[in-house]
């Protein structure tokens, strides 16, 4: 018990030997050791700590009731900037900030906003669009795959998109949806991955933080196929059959806002992160040569369409 | 570090009125409500692994309830979800029960897929039928004002559900330990067929009635939950609150008066561990690791002081 309390004091040294009076909070609904959505919105906390000379709090937070607690707990303590990662953050942003004005509280996605309450909004379903053009052009069967953690607004919007993006390319494709029912069981993410491959889908985008790294478990098992990552740049957990990542940068997202706020410029509001922005983007995994010459200017094309607002996707691929 | 880290620990629990009114006291409400639920249901025999599914549908019925009734008075609205939650949790249970009574299905398997299933209509009616009027997001809208179980205490987040607690546990330790019916119970659970032989209690029919208590109770946990403290109807309403409390019932050994205090100690372990990772830095799986040390300690030191005294008792028999 001591040797792990010790242990777990290596990690607190960072948190309380700052005495700066910028204090930034993060509450994530899962593990930060997921490489994905979680992991991310860590680096972009620890981005803050080291460009801002922040002093940098986390806390894994699992039901709504825990998100209210500690949102008053950060607001009592003045945290600046409280962000609470996912949308679905946002009634207890709206019922706690009121109460503690001088905070600021981001939610990463949603679109409550109010005097001190403002909702990131990322573009995810662009960067989709095009992973499923990439999807479409290496598939050998016409088969395509997409596994979610659970069926969450932006997850369902980013799935749709991929598959618009597949049928642009091969109007014929077949897409296989299924969905994990959580995030964190990476035994029940291999086994929708193998069910998929089974069923001959040769390409699949998987978005289930920790438990999607048993989709990329699976696919490594597997010959002839390819996985496409989600969230963070998922490019090296298997780099030889990763096709590429559907990126968000958070720690880019993250610090803008939290600048803003530190300077004291930040209008709530919610703050639109799109291809434009560079937030969002396709990420290609550099050590795989299998897309056509061809095939990456017709990306590149499309993702110039995106980033100057003259192609946006239909409602329904929205979050 | 170690003592930053236990300071933390502490403060989050007790520290200020805040901490130990607002997060210890909260967190204790519905594992208090579910670990008498599954105290009861134990001392009678009943392996009830199914508070969880109980809860949420505690949970689901309380928010249509208040949905349903709207903007109408507090007085009306707030007794109608906690017995709408119980009347669900119940029946939820009865499932179980009846399958028992019917054909001797075990509880431990029935119950427990159950939970499986409850959780499935969970996530269907944030979807369906209970979704918030925008059709985004996989919850329900916000109750109305009047719907809100009233805080305890002014400034702090203690609510109705602590009450309710409070006053079902001295009801149940009551019943258990002075009336007739309550003594079935028991027998029930000591020796069933001595209970049937010998004491004449009809233990298919007692257990039965204790199985829907035990669910009602959790029920009641699910409508505390969605009344006094989250407001609306999530996915994620419970984070195992039906497994914990074995935890709780257990350390309180099946006692509904030490429930109360069994179920404030997880409380305060689960603010402190909360301040743990917020104050001190201390990554959540680490904390994690610490709160399950810190049960199996209690419960291993409970056990061992049972023995220790057993022992004593058998060596003053031989000396005698």
């Amino acid at each position: 018990m001591t040797a792990l309390v010790a242990l777990a004091c290596a990690s607190a040294e960072n948190a309380t030997d700052r005495s700066t009076e910028f204090r930034v909070a993060l509450l994530t609904p899962g593990p930060v050791s997921d490489q994905s959505w979680n992991s991310a919105a860590y680096s972009g906390l620890e981005r803050i700590r080291d460009t801002l000379g922040a002093e940098i709090s986390h806390i894994q937070t699992r039901t709504p009731a825990e998100f209210e607690e500690n949102f008053r707990q950060y607001g009592a303590k003045g945290y600046a900037l409280v962000i609470g990662h996912g949308f679905e953050y946002q009634d207890a942003a709206q019922r706690v900030a009121p109460e503690y004005p001088k905070t600021t509280y981001v939610t990463t996605g949603g679109t409550g906003v109010g005097p001190n309450i403002a909702a990131l909004s990322f573009a995810f379903n662009e960067p989709s669009y095009l992973a499923g053009m990439a999807a479409a052009a290496v598939s050998k069967t016409g088969i395509l795959g997409t596994i979610g953690g659970t069926a969450l607004p932006p997850v369902a919007a980013s799935f749709t998109a991929f598959e618009a993006g597949a049928r642009a390319v091969r109007p014929d494709i077949k897409v296989l949806g299924a969905f994990i029912g959580n995030w964190d069981d990476a035994g029940a993410g291999k086994e929708q991955a193998l069910a998929q491959i089974a069923r001959r889908a040769d390409v699949i985008f998987q978005n289930a933080d920790a438990a999607g790294l048993g989709v990329f478990q699976a696919v490594r098992e597997s010959k002839g196929v390819w996985v496409i990552g989600a969230n963070a740049d998922q490019n090296a957990l298997a780099p030889s059959v990763t096709l590429g990542s559907v990126v968000i940068d958070l720690p880019l997202a993250f610090a803008l806002v939290a600048q803003e706020v530190r300077s004291g410029t930040f209008a709530p509001r919610v703050v639109r992160f799109d291809t434009a922005t560079g937030v969002v983007r396709w990420v290609p995994n550099p050590g795989i040569a299998v897309i056509s010459a061809s095939m990456l200017a017709r990306l590149d094309s499309t993702r110039i369409l995106f980033a100057e607002h003259r192609f946006l996707l239909p409602p329904g691929m929205m979050p | 570090m170690l003592m930053d880290v236990l300071a933390a620990l502490w403060d989050g629990a007790f520290g200020s009125a805040a901490a130990f009114w607002s997060a210890t006291l909260v967190r204790a409400t519905p594992l208090m409500l579910v670990g008498l639920a599954v105290a009861v249901a134990f001392r009678a025999g009943v392996v009830n692994i199914g508070a969880e599914g109980q809860l949420v549908l505690g949970a689901i019925a309380a928010t249509a309830v208040a949905q349903w009734l709207g903007a109408a008075p507090g007085i009306i609205t707030i007794p109608a979800m906690a017995l709408g939650g119980m009347a669900a949790g119940a029946a939820w249970a009865g499932i179980a029960a009846w399958l028992r009574r019917r054909s001797g299905v075990l509880e431990v398997i029935s119950t427990l897929l159950l939970n499986f299933i409850a959780l499935a209509l969970l996530s269907w009616v944030v979807r369906g039928p209970l979704q918030e009027p925008t059709g985004i997001y996989p919850q329900s809208s916000t109750i109305a004002a009047g719907a809100h179980w009233p805080f305890l205490l002014e400034g702090q987040r203690l609510h109705l559900g602590f009450a309710f607690g409070l006053s079902l546990a001295a009801a149940s330790w009551y019943w258990l330990a002075h009336t007739a019916s309550g003594f079935r119970v028991r027998v029930a659970g000591a020796g069933a067929r001595a209970a049937a032989s010998a004491g004449g209690v009809d233990v298919a029919r007692t257990t039965f009635g204790v199985f829907l208590i035990s669910g009602a109770c959790a029920g009641l946990a699910g409508a505390s939950e969605v009344g006094g403290v989250t407001w609306a109807l999530y996915e994620g309403i419970s984070p195992g609150y039906g497994y914990t409390a074995i935890a709780v019932a257990l350390l309180a050994r099946l006692d509904p008066r030490w429930v109360v205090v069994s179920a404030i100690f997880f409380g305060a372990l689960e603010a402190g561990a909360a301040a743990m990772q917020r104050d001190a830095g201390v990554p959540a799986v680490l904390v994690q690791v610490f709160v399950a040390l810190v049960i199996l300690g209690v419960l291993a030191g409970t056990q061992l002081r049972d023995w220790r005294r057993e022992q004593r008792l058998v060596a003053r028999a031989e000396a005698a």
